[in-house]
């Protein structure tokens, strides 16, 4: 009785703190700059010290079916687990798990910018190296049944790898030195035991990056309240109007789906738009336009702008991984779910905003002999696009602010742990 | 120009400083003002130099250069230390005893502490802070290390969080244990600083201070996220662009307290301060809208900042980088990384800029350092390792120059691609007599020092 009453007021505290501090977070980073290209810009920065958070029980997420997506799947020898996720969160925002100690996973998927990068268009990673794709969230990536944009992975598991070992992004020497790195840190003794039974190894510190990312599901958006939970009244005329556009004239459905109990926002499957075939074969000698402070603009030529730097890769999607021409230029459907967390759009962070997103569609994408059959010019005018635009600021899912101050406060725990055990990389 | 006048606070200060101004001729002109200072000709120069991949041992090291031209070794690297890494070296600077100095790495976040006492041609290190990203609770990026009375402010460009452009200074004592993280004001917490603009970004950049006037200043460039990213790719991405910092702060020198929040668009950068005693004003120059700055104390002795002047075509973003004031507030030398220019403005009204002088130094250019009369300048190539050209035109080098006034005259260069060094930063000065140590070559032959020196010089 006793206990239950504790758990009961264990989970009362829980939820009223998560509830305090929710209302504090700004979801979009904490450097304002809205309306920056306008010489009436202000400031509206957050203090970094002021970045606190609380732990949220990420188990009920990780285990528990939000409205608006079917309940989370975990594989059968991963199932969740309170100490696992703990461990996975802790590895998620560990500065030491790169070659020089400059790269978390959550530098690239940092959590108040919809856990992808906002500061950006590509990534760039170990030493400043530049990635040809841009961030994704990595909110509901749970759902997806292939991941990366060219769907080129098939486990949340072996997925860490990549980033770890990859020269542009962790820059990990070997599997090995990242088991040796987090089995000498002091802050993980018997962690992975008492989690895994084990001692850390290349399967378990896959499982356990891969528990906490499952914790980070996020619907019961206002959508979800609108056509799954009853509420008729959770979304606006305009968003309705959208969500009407959505699934008739604009035919966004056709790849980002909507079920009648669900919505993944994604067919799973991949297509060309024709942003990737612009890159590779368009003009790219045009001057570039770039912005010098708030409302201060200029115009640089191609030659002066190459002189400083690396030509923009090419891009083949989908063929990359598959050497099929048919496959060039192919991206996996990315589902819309927080999307209005996670500017810039597309696989090169090309497109700027929603608006943006919507008037590439409007014309039709990029025409070529690989585009899509589903991708057509559109009759939108601009309430229409302003409307669409607004369906999709709607599927912010309502427990993103308890998720990132969670990871606020995971951060913070790491910053502490790490200053008492620095990690011995002495010469041999 | 308001006239000197010794208020409480600053007395003491404003004392200290006079007695070391006095002490000797002062080596290059930006240091600070607490620093122990060079009598006369330098002896050589210390490169904190990038390691380039495929170049040499491809890492970050220490490069020193003779340059005293009675030396047997001028003109040559006499000593190269190599720290392990490439840790996007950048700056350096002195603790105020001069003993050591201080060297940062803006990506690894290590602070690498030379003894530049015990030889001075040939430092070797002393300490390596490794922490700084947890001892300072999150700050990245350590910058500029700028000697304060037994401490040294170090100026960070970034944060552990996002990676963006808000930061802090951090404060350590010269033996290298933290004190203090110093976080410049946001809209969240001005911190008891007012904003005479529009901007309160929390950015940082450089530090100077006017002890006489209890006054430090800050500047603002941009976080780890573009200073590490290819420059043209940066160039081409909005969102990347909109990352800049466009602010300056007038700091309580004492406290340690942000006072006031200037504007000042397009990246801040270097901050030099004038030196004559009544001349009450320190520039910097914006490094995306080129513009020459002032911060100066006005007749009520309220602290403004105006845009002064232009450097070169602005809209054709030449990149104005380093600048050095002269010795006698009359001169500045502002560099452009994008054609190579060394540009030297008359300042003598330090309202009204004229540029009097320019030379091309090489393809790239970046950093001065000056001697204390003038008469010797130094430069590199160096900006940033995702930023130098690219190809042919990412000159890597050491140049050393005589100024007359007119005319820039190029005694030797150390090519540091040849010499497969790396990418060549910034410069400081060292001398034998700072340390009450002869000179090598003016000892007699069978000197246990000449001896050391001289095999070091066979490299
Ligand atoms: C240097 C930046 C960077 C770092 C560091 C990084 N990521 Fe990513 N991440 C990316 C980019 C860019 C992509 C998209 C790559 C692609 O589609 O080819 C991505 C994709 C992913 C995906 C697939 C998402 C999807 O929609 O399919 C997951 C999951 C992921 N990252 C998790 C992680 C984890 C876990 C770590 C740390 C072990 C990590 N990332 C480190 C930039 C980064
Ligand atoms: C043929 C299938 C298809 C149709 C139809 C379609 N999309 Fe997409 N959508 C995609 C694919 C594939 C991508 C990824 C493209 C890329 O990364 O280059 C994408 C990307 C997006 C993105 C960017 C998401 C992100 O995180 O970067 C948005 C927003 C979007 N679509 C909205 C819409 C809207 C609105 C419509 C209707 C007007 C629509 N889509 C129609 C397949 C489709």
């Amino acid at each position: 009785m006793r206990v239950a009453l504790a758990t009961v007021a264990a989970i009362l505290f829980f939820v009223s703190v998560q509830l305090a501090l929710a209302e504090d977070i700004r979801l979009a980073p904490g450097d304002n700059k809205d309306n920056y290209e306008s010489a009436d810009y202000h400031t509206d920065s957050l203090a970094l010290p002021q970045r606190i958070g609380a732990p949220a029980d990420l188990l009920s997420f990780a285990t528990r079916k939000q409205t608006g997506l079917p309940a989370p799947q975990h594989p059968a020898n991963n199932q969740p687990d309170a100490q696992k996720i703990a461990l996975g969160r802790k590895l998620f925002f560990d500065r030491r798990l790169s070659r020089n100690g400059t790269m978390s996973c959550a530098m690239c998927h940092i959590p108040e910018q919809g856990f992808a990068s906002n500061e950006l268009a590509r990534s760039i990673g170990f030493e400043g190296r530049s990635l040809k794709r841009n961030a994704p969230t990595i909110l509901n990536v749970g759902f997806y049944q292939r991941l990366f944009q060219d769907a080129r992975e098939f486990t949340l598991e072996q997925q860490v790898w990549s980033p770890l070992l990859a020269t542009n992004e962790m820059n990990n020497a070997s599997i090995g030195q990242v088991i040796k790195i987090i089995q000498s840190a002091e802050d993980y003794t018997g962690l992975f035991e008492r989690a895994f039974k084990q001692a850390p190894n290349m399967q378990n510190i896959g499982m356990a990056l891969a528990q906490y990312e499952r914790s980070l599901v996020a619907a019961d958006s206002a959508f979800d309240q609108w056509l799954y939970g009853g509420d008729k009244s959770a979304l606006t005329d305009q968003q309705i109007d959208g969500y009407e556009l959505f699934i008739g004239k604009a035919g966004c459905v056709n790849c980002h789906l909507i079920g009648t109990q669900t919505a993944l926002f994604t067919d799973q499957r991949l297509h060309s738009t024709g942003l990737g075939f612009q890159t590779s074969l368009g003009d790219s000698d045009s001057p570039i336009t770039v912005q010098l402070a708030p409302g201060v603009f200029t115009s640089m030529e191609k030659a002066r702008v190459e002189s400083v730097g690396e030509k923009k890769p090419n891009d083949l999607g989908r063929y990359e991984v598959t050497l099929n021409p048919a496959d060039r230029w192919k991206f996996r459907t990315p589902s819309l779910r927080n999307v209005a967390l996670t500017a810039p759009y597309m696989h090169d962070g090309s497109l700027p905003t929603l608006a943006s997103v919507v008037k590439f569609y409007k014309q039709g994408g990029v025409e070529h002999e690989l585009l899509s059959p589903l991708i057509k010019p559109l009759n939108l005018d601009n309430d229409e696009q302003s409307a669409l635009v607004a369906f999709m600021q709607s599927l912010t899912g309502d427990n993103v602010s308890t998720l990132v101050a969670d990871a606020f406060a995971a951060n913070n725990d790491r910053a502490h742990n790490n200053n008492k055990a620095a990690i011995n990389r002495t010469a041999e | 120009m308001k006239q000197f006048t010794t208020h409480t606070l600053p007395r003491i200060l404003a004392i200290v400083s006079l007695v070391w101004a006095s002490a000797a001729q002062a080596d290059e002109t930006c240091m600070s003002p607490y620093m122990a200072k060079i009598v006369g000709q330098e002896d050589v120069v210390y490169v904190w130099t990038l390691g380039e991949e495929g170049l040499g041992d491809e890492q970050d090291k220490l490069v020193t250069i003779d340059v005293n031209p009675s030396s047997p070794d001028y003109g040559k690297v006499i000593h190269t230390l190599s720290v392990g890494g490439r840790n996007e070296a950048h700056h350096s600077g002195f603790t105020d005893d001069r003993n050591y100095l201080w060297a940062g790495g803006l990506d690894s976040n290590k602070i690498f502490i030379f003894d530049v006492h015990t030889d001075p041609a040939k430092p070797s290190l002393f300490k390596t802070i490794d922490n700084f990203e947890q001892a300072s609770g999150g700050v990245v990026g350590p910058h500029t290390f700028y000697a304060l009375a037994g401490k040294i402010m170090v100026t960070g460009l970034s944060n552990s969080a996002d990676h963006g452009g808000r930061t802090a200074m951090v404060e350590y004592s010269n033996t290298g244990d933290y004190v203090a993280t110093h976080w410049h004001p946001t809209d969240q917490d001005l911190r008891g600083a007012t904003k005479s603009g529009k901007y309160a970004d929390g950015y940082g950049y450089d530090v100077r201070a006017l002890p006489r006037r209890n006054a430090m200043f800050t500047s603002s460039f941009t976080g780890w996220t573009n200073y590490m990213m290819d420059f043209g790719t940066m160039l081409g991405d909005p969102e990347a662009m909109k990352r800049f910092g466009n602010t300056a702060i007038k700091w309580n020198l004492h406290t340690r307290q942000p006072e006031k929040i200037f504007d000042m668009p397009g990246a801040p950068l270097e901050i030099r301060c004038a030196w004559q005693p009544n001349h009450n004003y320190c520039f910097t120059t914006t490094a995306l809208t080129s513009q020459i700055w002032l911060m100066y104390e006005d007749e009520s002795g309220e602290w403004q900042a105006k845009a002064v002047g232009d450097i070169g075509d602005p809209s054709k973003v030449p990149l104005p980088v380093d600048i050095s004031i002269t010795s006698d507030d009359n001169g500045l030398w502002v560099q452009t990384f994008m054609d190579g220019k060394a540009r030297y403005f008359d300042v003598s009204d330090p309202f009204n800029p004229k540029q009097t002088y320019e030379k091309v130094i090489g393809a790239q250019l970046n950093m001065i350092s000056q001697s204390w009369d003038g008469k010797r300048a130094y430069f590199t190539s160096s900006l940033l390792d995702n930023w130098d050209k690219k190809g042919e035109a990412d000159e890597q080098f050491f140049k050393a120059y005589t100024w007359n006034g007119k005319q820039l005259e190029l005694e030797f260069m150390v090519d540091f691609k040849a010499e497969k060094l790396g990418s060549a930063h910034q410069m400081r000065f060292g001398a034998y007599g700072l340390y009450g140590l002869p000179r090598p070559w003016e000892k007699p032959a069978n000197a246990s020092a000449g001896k050391a020196a001289s095999t070091d010089a066979a490299n």
